[in-house]
């Protein structure tokens, strides 16, 4: 034993000297080469001379070779469903293939409905001009609560900005894109609500469904409310987090869901999750407004986040138009998460998430459309913080808008055939038919389409559901056309029919705007009520 | 990682000499140009920190303190004037910052396939073992000091930490693992990424100090993927776009389906539709939109996407919410993408081997990491056999490659509707924002009412409008209005006696009834004189810069006649010092260094991004400091020694290298 032991070490003295020498060698002609310096500094910064680490990374740079060198294969080819097909059964089989035309045209409804779209010619703002009949109407489409359109001094500012810093940014925020503008109108959007910091997206509609999934990842539950717009399902949808909707604005639906969560993860004793309540502060949909209070005070109970996207009650809503943090006075850090649109609530561009420096810097590497898209041009960011500054300071405007709200509610509140499921305060209001037998024949008595929707229909019933949409659909873009033809222009909410998930009832969507007066407000409100008579009333 | 800042100003004097013997020129340069800098001046409200560039531009222009220069400041880093003094019959209507002077004709190019030519597809160069293998480590070390720091911190400096565990029964909002990478290895070359700007990005971008505001730098500018086709802030685009903003406001108010449509909306479509060659076309407020809200409405459940593997994240974006399959096929790779086709139509939807609905390839005209071109003639002639329908994102090759500069399909000499579906950018090549997508009537009009972006999206807003359509028309040039029977011009409203109508035929100019009647573009942009020598001079700076990079050993990636020029750096390390020492030179140059996940892990890069405004003085200082830098970084593993040329032979035959084919 020992005598193999010391003839062993004899026999290795000579191969442990070559080894030596070889890594002299080995050594000097690394620092021959150019660049070794470079690693050779780098290496000793970070290896703080630890032997047993070395063999580790070793290990890890073999593996990950091996990981790499393995060429990606797509996993289905071996799979069970595969089918071995000749050379020639392959030609014969692309031969016969037909593929469906990449569009069906449109149908002759849908067709009629984009021929008479209004087109504005020249400026809009609360009393545009029709590119059809040059008539100038009073607009009750557009979405300009706080009637920012068309102000002077925000065009003075915008041109000035052109000229210093030209139209488009020239990349993506992370890549030399961001402008000192943009930096300023976040620190605008942060100061004015009230949060630590926001961040700035180049488009309104594109922030939620990019916030989302910056956040929410496979895995983590998302509980929404059942009407969220259509922005936020796609969000949702891209996100792959587990998906719980609770009833349209009931907050007691949603606190049963949550509980039912919670009795759900005990059960499972999973891992903690993220959890998120998304749900908007006025609903793009039908004018709803949320429980503010009552939602902050679920979420801290359940220990939630709370995204709340505010598209429709930033700048329409509040004192000073901060929206439903306003409202209801609660300071706006108890909100994770409040995302607004520029475009919308300051008639300018882009939309916003406005929160804590944390969720802030984490979209800032998350955000697919913030990474991946240009920064919006200098002269909207400019635009959009000047629209901050005056409303702001012009507390009037909101004054006026309510009233007008007010007014155009005591009008169409008194109208019979309709309903309006908006809130008293919204300056969107969505009006939508009454349901009568008379529109509803065959089905009298069943329940309206979104419940009906839940008791899993029968194809036949699905159908009738369908026709009485379209019908009702037909209805209301009758009373808007009927409208445009007296020069109040008003729209149909138009939907993606098909795509949404819980289908929207049809409405009509009033944007009411603190840049007309009382009279031309009643005036309009006064047509689309004559209208709303006139066309419902005709099927009596 | 070990970056330190270049501290031995040695390593760098000893070819610096070339570019300091320009110091004397620029001195009596300024003095006999310092006339048409008064006048000029005169113009700009006489405001002391207004550039000293030369604006003898006949547009009036207020306010343009782009450059704020500090008067003491030298000019020998050829920024702010050119190194050469132009003669006295040359007169430019650009500044020089943001638009290079250069008079020379010859360094012209047109942007033009070669019929027959193969269209090279992508090679993946592959550096030295050793340089591969010391990237793996750098990563390694890196992964392994973040584990252990992340291991360590969370115990003893939990505060810092915080946002990264579980805290009061909330999990935390970004897992360590999610965010590894980006705290770990991303934030150590933070300084080469966000940082903010201002002014006008031309030729040159002047970049604000982070840490401290008020010292702004002005540097030379290759990071933009901007190919800068019209110059920004200056000029009759933004003449067109200031009136445009005094006639229509800030904004339409509202998505285009619910009273967010102008007259300007229906005018510019109609013009993208005519300079893509196309029958119709939409425009949306946002390129990343464009993609992610309407490819959902070309496919869904039952269809196949065939995508490529490197595609745009708003591509994938889309294809993801649209339900529909994807299978990814090989960079730019038409071998692979037959094989895919041939097996996926053969093999049908997984499992039921129910035929496919419908298959839509997408592909992106120019890799905007890679600068290669997509090889269409092929993909055409797969298409012819394969039935499936193409859409390609042409987001930084449209107003860039081709004659006319109307894309890939020009660049190829292809008919544009052979293509299904043309999608684009306005944010690169137009200086504007948003996109494109063009097509058949039918298509466009399905996607007009079932895009998401149609009734939830705003529309966009006329001052980028605008400039979308003054530049196109600046690219396409104008043709002149038949005599029309009013004076008035043409009312949009008032549709014009049709036999005076001028007939449309790609790719040529304009037709005047295109454009809004109160758009007036000065004589060299309507005439389309001023585009065309944009184009070739892009053309001419493309080429000449990838086959410059290749003559001095460097690896790069893509089509030499991509304004994308990659050029391969690997280690991570490198990215950090080559930012910082092409920052830190006498002419301070900005790029772009691109990594992981942006790219494979191993081929970090730095993209450079030409731009017509760009001089070819400007493309020997890039070249001239690569030259440097990459012998102090070891990054020239391209072409054998013996076949490498000297800088000074490389900037002397520049006509003759950039004509080269690769
Ligand atoms: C191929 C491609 N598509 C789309 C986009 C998005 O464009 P935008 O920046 O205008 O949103 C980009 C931008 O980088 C792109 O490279």
């Amino acid at each position: 034993m020992d005598a193999a032991t010391l003839s062993s070490s004899t026999t290795l003295e000579p191969l442990f000297a070559i080894m030596a020498q070889a890594l002299n060698t080995l050594e000097s002609t690394f620092h021959k080469l150019p660049g070794s310096a470079v690693i050779q500094r780098y290496v000793r910064s970070s290896h703080q001379n630890d032997p047993g680490r070395t063999l580790l990374e070793l290990l890890l740079v073999i593996f990950a070779i091996r990981t790499l060198l393995q060429s990606r294969t797509r996993a289905d080819r071996k799979g069970s469903h595969f089918i071995k097909f000749e050379e020639k059964e392959i030609n014969e089989l692309v031969e016969e293939w037909v593929p469906e035309p990449l569009a069906q045209p449109l149908t002759p409804n849908e067709q009629a409905d984009l021929g008479v779209l209004p087109i504005i010619s020249g400026p809009n703002g609360p009393r545009p001009k029709l590119l059809a009949t040059g008539k100038t109407a009073l607009n009750l489409a557009s979405l300009n609560f706080a009637g920012l359109a068309g102000n002077e001094h925000i065009k003075q500012l915008a041109i000035e900005t052109l000229r210093k810093y030209g139209l488009g940014s020239c990349g993506p925020p992370g890549f030399y894109g961001t402008l000192d503008v943009h930096m300023d109108l976040e620190r605008d959007i942060a100061d004015f609500l009230g949060t630590e910091a926001s961040i700035l997206y180049s488009q309104g509609f594109s922030t939620v469904s990019s916030v989302i999934p910056a956040f929410c990842k496979r895995g983590d539950i998302i509980v929404a409310d059942r009407s969220v717009n259509f922005a936020i399902q796609k969000g949702i949808q891209i996100s792959r987090s587990a998906i719980r909707y609770y009833d349209h604005n009931d907050l007691n639906s949603l606190e049963e869901v949550l509980q039912q969560v919670e009795k759900e993860r005990k059960k499972r004793r999973g891992p903690l999750t993220r959890r998120f309540i998304i749900t908007e502060g006025i609903f793009a949909r039908d004018g709803t407004m949320s429980d503010l209070p009552k939602l902050i005070e679920l979420k801290y109970k359940y220990k939630y986040r709370l995204i709340l996207d505010e598209s429709y009650s930033f700048g329409a809503v509040g004192r000073t138009g901060r929206g439903l943090t306003e409202i209801y006075n609660v300071p706006a850090s108890k909100v994770d998460m409040i995302l607004g649109s520029c475009a919308i609530g300051l008639a300018a561009g882009g939309g916003f998430c406005a929160g804590s420096q944390i969720v802030v810097d984490h979209q800032r590497i998350n955000g697919p459309s913030f990474v991946f898209s240009a920064a919006m041009p200098g002269l909207l960011a400019v635009s959009a913080s000047e629209g901050i500054n005056i409303i702001r300071s012009t507390p009037s405007i909101f004054e006026t808008l309510q009233e007008n709200v007010r007014a155009a509610r005591s009008i169409l509140d008194k109208v019979d055939f309709i309903t309006i499921p908006s809130h008293p305060a919204s300056p969107m209001i969505h009006i939508s038919v009454k349901h009568t037998p008379l529109v509803q024949p065959a089905s009298a008595g069943l329940l309206s389409p979104a419940s009906a929707a839940l008791i899993s229909p029968t194809k036949h019933a699905k159908d009738q559901m369908r026709q009485e949409y379209e019908a009702e659909e037909r209805l209301l873009q009758e009373i808007a056309e009927e409208c445009l033809s007296q020069n109040v222009i008003v729209t149909r909410a138009k939907t993606l029919k098909g795509q949404e998930h819980n289908e929207p009832k049809p409405s009509i969507k009033l944007a009411l705007t603190a840049a007309l007066t009382k009279k031309e407000t009643e005036k309009a409100v006064g047509v689309v009520k004559a209208a709303c008579v006139k066309v419902l009333g005709r099927r009596r | 990682m070990a970056v330190s800042k270049p501290t031995t100003p040695s390593m760098f004097k000893k070819k610096s000499g070339t570019s300091l013997s320009a110091m004397a020129s620029a001195a009596s340069y300024l003095s006999a140009l310092s006339q048409a800098d008064a006048r000029a001046r005169g113009a700009l409200n006489g405001s002391p920190t207004s550039t000293p560039a030369l604006s003898i531009s006949s547009s009036v222009t207020s306010s343009s303190q782009d450059t704020v220069l500090h008067e003491e400041e030298d000019y020998s880093d050829g920024l702010a004037l050119p190194a050469r003094p132009p003669t006295s019959e040359q007169v430019f209507k650009t500044v020089h910052t943001e638009f290079g002077h250069c008079a020379s004709e010859e360094f012209r190019l047109t942007s033009q396939h070669t019929p027959g030519e193969p269209v090279p597809g992508h090679v993946d160069a592959d550096p030295p073992y050793y340089i591969l293998f010391s990237t793996y480590i750098s990563y390694l070390i890196l992964i392994v000091l973040g584990h252990i720091r992340d291991f360590l911190g969370k115990r003893f400096r939990s505060a810092s930490y915080a946002h990264l565990m579980p805290k009061g029964g909330y999990a935390p909002l970004n897992s360590d693992f999610d965010s590894f990478y980006t705290r770990r290895l991303k934030t150590r070359m933070d300084e080469c990424f966000s940082q903010p700007v201002t002014g006008v990005a031309g030729r040159t971008i002047l970049l604000l100090d982070r840490v401290s505001p008020d010292y702004n730098h002005t540097q030379l500018f290759t990071g933009s993927p901007n190919p800068r086709l019209e110059h920004l802030g200056q000029g009759g685009c933004a003449d067109a776009v200031e009136e445009s903003i005094k006639r229509y406001g800030v904004s339409t108010l509202g998505s285009r389906l619910e009273g967010g449509s102008s007259d300007l909306h229906t005018v510019s479509e109609a013009l993208v539709a005519k300079f893509v060659g196309m029958e119709d076309a939409l425009i949306s407020s946002m390129g990343f939109a464009t993609n992610s809200t309407y490819i959902p409405a070309l496919v869904g459940k039952g269809c196949l996407v065939i995508s490529d593997e490197l595609n745009h994240a708003s591509i994938r974006f889309g294809v993801r919410i649209s339900g529909a399959s994807v299978q990814m096929f090989k960079h730019n790779d038409m071998e692979s993408l037959e094989n895919l086709l041939r097996e996926s139509i053969s093999q049908g939807q997984p499992k039921t081997h129910r035929p496919w609905k419908k298959i839509l390839l997408i592909v992106e005209g120019l890799y905007s990491m890679e600068g290669t071109l997509v090889n269409l003639p092929k993909v055409i002639e797969l298409k012819k056999k394969y039935k499936f329908y193409l859409f390609v994102d042409e987001a930084h090759s449209v107003g860039a490659m081709g004659p006319q500069g109307r894309g890939v399909a020009n660049y190829f000499g292809i008919d544009p509707r052979s293509i299904d579906i043309l999608m684009g950018t306005f944010t690169k090549s137009f200086g504007a924002a948003g996109g494109y997508i063009a097509g058949s009537k039918t298509i466009i009009d399905h996607l007009r009412v079932h895009g998401h972006s149609g009734p939830y999206a705003e529309a966009m807003t006329p001052p980028v409008l605008t400039q979308v359509v003054a530049s196109m028309a600046s690219i396409m040039g104008v043709k002149a209005p038949l005599p029309a029977p009013s004076s008035s011009g043409l009312r949009l409203s008032s549709p014009a006696p049709l036999a005076l109508e001028y007939e449309y035929v790609h790719p040529g100019p304009a037709p005047h009834s295109s454009l809004p009647s109160w758009l007036s573009l000065p004589r060299e942009l309507s005439d389309g004189s001023e585009g065309s020598t944009r184009l070739r001079r892009l053309a001419f700076n493309s080429r000449y810069l990838h086959n410059g990079l290749i003559k001095l050993g460097f690896i790069t990636y893509g089509h030499p006649a991509s304004p994308i020029v990659p050029l391969l750096l690997f280690n991570p390390g490198k990215m950090n010092m080559f930012h910082t020492m092409m920052k830190d030179r006498q002419t301070p140059i900005v790029v772009v260094v691109v990594a992981y996940p942006a790219t494979p892990l191993v081929t970090s890069r730095v993209r450079f991004c030409v731009s017509a405004a760009h001089t070819k003085d400007d493309i020997d200082t890039v070249l001239r400091a690569c030259d440097e830098i990459g012998d102090v970084l070891d990054l020239k593993h391209g072409i054998p020694r013996s076949e490498r040329w000297p800088i000074e032979q490389i900037t002397e035959r520049a006509v003759e290298l950039a004509r080269m084919m690769k």
